[in-house]
C-alpha cells in the first residue's frame, strides 16, 4: 500500500472559494490597486473575506493580499469584487492616491531597490 | 357308538326278573295243569293221559330251560357292551379335557414363553406332553413356528432400533454441522485464518461422509474468501496508485493556478473540479475495497474548509449552500474521513433533487457535539428507501456482496461513520425533500485555540484510522494527533515542501518556554507525558503563542517581499519579465519566508504555512514524497 503523504495544502479547491467563478466581474482591480476595509468582518462571512477585511485595515495592494492569502490574484479579484459590491471595501489606484502630476518611479528602479534591499 | 347302544340296554334291564319268575310260574302252572288233566282223565285214559301230560310238560320244561339259557347269554353280552361303552366314554372325556387344557393353558403359556425368548425345546420339556401323539406333534410344530416368528420379530425390532439410532445420529451431525461448525468456520475464515488452521481447530463431525462434506465446504469457502480478499487487495492497490495520481494532479493544478494568468484560470478550475470528482470516486472505491483515503491531515481543519472541501468534490457544488459561522475545527485524524462522508451525503442530496434546487448545509453547535444538516428539496424518500438508506449508513452491512450497484456512497458513509463514531440519520426535510443529520461527537472536533469543548477524549487513540498504517519517518504521521511521541521528531524536510524548513528556521521572537515544551524547533509536536498527541498538537498551533505579525512590527521588507511575490504570481509565465521574477523568486527562496511570518492567518511554525509560498512546491511533490 502506498504511503499517504501528510497533506499540507488546503482541503478546499479554489473554485469552491469563488463559487465557480473564474473571472472577476469588472476591471476594478489591477495588481497594485490599494484596498481599504470599510467595515469589520461579520461572523457569517466567508473566511477569505474575513481575512481580507482584517488585512485591509491598513491599505494593502491586491498583490499583497494575494500573497497573504496564498491565492492567485484572479481569485483575490473575485473576492474583492464581492466585497466591493457590498460596500465593505474601497479601492483606489495608487496614482490617484499619489496625486496628479507626480510620476511613479518606474518598475526597473523599484526592482533595483528590491535587489538592494535583499542584499542587505 | 354309545348313542344307539343305549335303548337295547334299557330294554334288557327291566324284563330280567319278570322273565325268571315267569319261567318258574309257567313250569309250575304247566305241572299243575298236567296233574289236573291226569286226575280228570278217565281211568282208561289215565295212563295215556298221564304219559301225554308228562311228555308235554317235559317239552315245556325243556323249552323253558332253553329259553332261560338264551336269555342269560343275551344278558352277558349286554353287560360286556355296557362296560366297553363306559371305557370309551371315559376316554372321550379325557381327550376333551386334554385338548381344553392344551387350548386354554398350555398354548398361551407356550406362546408367552417363546415370545420371551425361551428356546422351544426347553419350553416343550417343561410342559406336560399331551397323550395324543397328534396333539403332541401339533404342539411341537406350533412351538417351532412360534419360536421362529419370535426370533424374526426380535431381529426386526433390533434392526429398526439400530436404524432409528443411526438416523438420529446423522440428523444430529447435520444439525451440528449447519448450526455450529460451518458458521464458526465461516467466521474464522472471515477473520483471515487459512483453511488448514480452521479445519484443525474445528470440531469436525464424526461421520465420515459429513466430515468429507465439511472439509470440502471449508476449503471451498476459504478459497472464496481468499479470492475475494485478493481481489479487494488488488483493487485497493490499483486504486491507491490512482489516488496518488489524483492527489499529485490536484497539487499540480493548484500550482498551475498560481502560476498562470486569468486567461487559462477558468479551464484550470474546470480541470481541478473534474479531478476532484475523480478523487471522490477513487476514494469511494478504495474505502469500499478496504483501502484508505487518498489524503491525510495532521492538523485540525476549520469546519468551513472541511465543508467546502467536501462540496468541491461533487459535480453540483454550485448548488450547495453552506451556512456555517462557527469556529469549530475537525481533528486532523478524522478530517479526511469527515470530508468524504459529507461529500457523499451532499452528492446524494444533489443527485436526488431537481437540478435547479439548492442543497442547504447547516451547522449547529451543541453540547453533544456538532450537528451538520444537509437538506435537499427533492422528492421525499419513500419509507422503504429511507429504511434502506438508514441501513446502509449504519455501517452494519459490511458485505460487498450485498451492495446495490449505485448505492456505494452510502455504504462508504456507513463505514466512515462507524469508524469515527458519527451518527447519520435521515428525516423528511421541511423543505420538502430529505434531510440528513450528521452528529459529530466531541472527540473528532477540536478548537483552533485548543481551548475547551473540543478536547479529544482519552479514548481518541481507538478512533485513529488504520492503526496499522505505516508511520515511517519519511511520511510524517498521517494522523499525528494519536501517534506516540517518539514518532514526532522527524526530519523536517521530509514532511514539508523544500524551503519550508528554512521558513520555520526563522521564527520571529524565540518562543516562550511553554512553547518549547510543545513543539520541537522544527515545528513538530512534542507530547508531554499524560497528554494526547492531539492536545500537544493543538498547543503547538495555539495562535496566542505564535510570533507577532511582522507587519505590526513595521517590517517594511516583509511587505515588499509579499508585493514582489504577488507580482511574480500574477505575471504570466510567458512574459520574460515574469519568468525572470519567478526564477529569481525561487532562487531567493531563503529570503522569502519573511512574508510568511507576517501571515496573520497561519501560525508560523505550522508546516502548513508553506502553502503561502507556492514556488517551493516542486511539481508533483506530494506523490513523490509519498510512494
Amino acid at each position: 500500500m502506498t504511503r499517504r503523504p501528510v497533506e499540507v495544502g488546503d482541503p478546499e479547491r479554489l473554485y469552491t472559494v469563488t463559487g465557480g467563478r473564474s473571472r472577476a466581474d469588472g476591471d476594478a482591480f489591477d495588481l497594485v490597486t490599494l484596498i481599504v476595509a470599510e467595515s469589520d468582518p461579520a461572523p457569517w462571512m466567508q473566511s477569505e473575506h474575513v481575512r481580507i477585511l482584517r488585512l485591509c485595515r491598513t491599505p494593502s495592494a491586491v498583490v499583497e493580499i494575494s500573497a497573504d492569502l496564498g491565492m492567485p490574484v484572479t481569485v483575490v479579484r473575485i473576492l474583492l469584487g464581492d466585497l466591493l459590491a457590498t460596500g465593505r471595501i474601497t479601492a483606489r489606484h495608487p496614482q490617484q492616491g499619489a496625486g496628479a502630476g507626480v510620476p511613479l518611479p518606474d518598475s526597473a528602479l523599484l526592482e533595483e531597490v528590491l535587489h538592494g534591499l535583499r542584499r542587505l | 357308538m354309545p348313542v344307539p347302544a343305549t335303548p337295547p340296554q334299557r330294554r334288557s334291564h327291566a324284563p330280567r326278573p319278570v322273565s325268571a319268575a315267569a319261567q318258574a310260574a309257567l313250569v309250575a302252572a304247566a305241572a299243575a295243569a298236567g296233574a289236573a288233566a291226569v286226575a280228570a282223565a278217565p281211568g282208561a285214559a289215565g295212563p295215556w293221559a298221564a304219559a301225554t301230560v308228562c311228555a308235554a310238560w317235559l317239552c315245556l320244561a325243556a323249552a323253558v330251560v332253553a329259553g332261560a339259557g338264551a336269555v342269560n347269554r343275551a344278558r352277558r353280552a349286554a353287560a360286556a357292551s355296557e362296560a366297553e361303552l363306559r371305557t370309551l366314554r371315559a376316554r372321550a372325556a379325557r381327550a376333551a379335557a386334554e385338548s381344553a387344557q392344551l387350548a386354554d393353558t398350555a398354548l398361551p403359556a407356550l406362546a408367552a414363553r417363546l415370545r420371551d425368548g425361551e428356546p422351544a425345546a426347553r419350553v416343550l420339556a417343561s410342559l406336560p406332553p399331551p397323550q395324543d401323539p397328534r396333539l403332541h406333534r401339533l404342539l411341537r410344530l406350533l412351538a417351532q413356528e412360534l419360536e421362529d416368528a419370535a426370533r424374526r420379530t426380535r431381529q426386526a425390532a433390533d434392526d429398526g432400533g439400530r436404524a432409528v439410532r443411526q438416523l438420529a445420529l446423522a440428523a444430529d451431525g447435520v444439525d451440528r454441522l449447519t448450526a455450529v461448525t460451518l458458521p464458526a468456520a465461516v467466521a474464522r475464515l472471515r477473520d483471515g485464518s487459512s483453511a488448514d488452521t480452521v479445519l484443525g481447530r474445528l470440531e469436525l463431525p464424526p461421520d465420515g461422509r459429513l466430515r468429507v462434506l465439511a472439509e470440502a465446504t471449508v476449503r471451498e469457502l476459504a478459497l472464496g474468501e481468499r479470492r475475494a480478499a485478493a481481489a479487494r487487495e488488488a483493487g485497493a492497490r490499483a486504486l491507491s496508485r490512482v489516488q496518488a495520481a489524483v492527489v499529485s494532479m490536484l497539487a499540480d493544478l493548484r500550482e498551475m493556478q498560481d502560476r498562470h494568468g486569468e486567461e487559462v484560470f477558468g479551464d484550470l478550475l474546470r480541470l481541478d473540479h473534474s479531478t476532484s470528482q475523480l478523487g471522490l470516486l477513487t476514494d469511494r472505491l478504495a474505502l469500499l475495497m478496504g483501502g484508505r483515503a487518498s489524503r491525510a491531515w495532521n492538523r485540525p481543519l476549520p469546519l468551513e474548509s472541511v465543508l467546502r472541501g467536501a462540496a468541491g468534490r461533487i459535480a453540483a457544488y454550485r448548488r450547495v449552500r453552506l451556512h456555517s459561522s462557527g469556529t469549530a475545527c475537525v481533528a486532523g485524524f478524522a478530517a479526511e474521513g469527515v470530508m468524504h462522508l459529507l461529500a457523499e451525503l451532499m452528492d446524494n442530496a444533489a443527485n436526488f433533487s431537481p437540478p435547479v434546487d439548492e442543497v442547504h448545509v447547516y451547522v449547529e453547535e451543541r453540547t453533544a457535539g456538532l450537528v451538520v444538516t444537509i437538506e435537499d428539496s427533492g422528492l421525499k424518500m419513500a419509507d422503504a428507501a429511507m429504511r434502506r438508506a438508514e441501513e446502509a449508513v449504519s455501517g452494519r452491512s459490511d458485505d460487498l456482496a450485498r451492495l446495490q450497484g449505485t448505492r456505494l456512497g452510502l455504504t462508504v458513509v456507513g463505514r466512515i461513520a462507524s469508524r469515527y463514531g458519527l451518527s447519520v440519520s435521515f428525516r423528511p426535510s421541511s423543505r420538502g425533500g430529505t434531510g440528513v443529520v450528521v452528529l459529530f461527537p466531541p472527540q473528532v472536533l477540536s478548537r483552533p485555540g485548543g481551548a475547551g469543548t473540543g478536547e479529544p477524549a482519552p479514548g481518541t487513540d481507538v478512533l485513529t484510522p488504520e492503526p496499522s498504517a505505516p508511520t515511517a519517518a519519511g511520511s510524517g504521521s498521517g494522523s499525528a494527533p494519536a501517534r506516540p511521541a517518539e514518532r514526532a521528531p522527524l526530519p523536517a524536510g521530509a514532511t514539508a515542501a523544500p524551503g519550508a524548513g528554512t521558513s520555520r528556521a526563522v521564527p520571529g521572537p524565540p518562543p516562550p518556554a511553554a512553547d518549547r515544551r510543545v513543539a520541537t524547533p522544527g515545528g513538530l509536536p512534542v507530547r508531554p507525558p499524560g497528554r494526547t498527541m492531539a492536545a500537544a498538537d493543538r498547543g503547538r498551533h495555539d495562535p496566542g503563542q505564535s510570533p507577532p505579525r511582522a507587519r505590526e512590527a513595521g517590517d517594511a521588507g516583509a511587505r515588499f517581499g509579499a508585493f514582489a511575490e504577488g507580482l511574480a504570481r500574477a505575471r504570466p509565465p510567458g512574459s520574460p519579465e515574469g519568468e525572470a521574477r519567478a526564477g529569481r523568486g525561487s532562487a531567493d527562496g531563503a529570503h522569502r519566508p519573511q512574508p510568511r511570518t507576517a501571515d496573520p492567518g497561519n501560525t508560523a511554525p505550522d508546516p502548513g504555512a508553506a502553502r503561502a509560498v507556492p514556488e517551493p512546491r516542486t511539481p508533483g511533490h506530494p506523490p513523490a514524497g509519498a510512494s
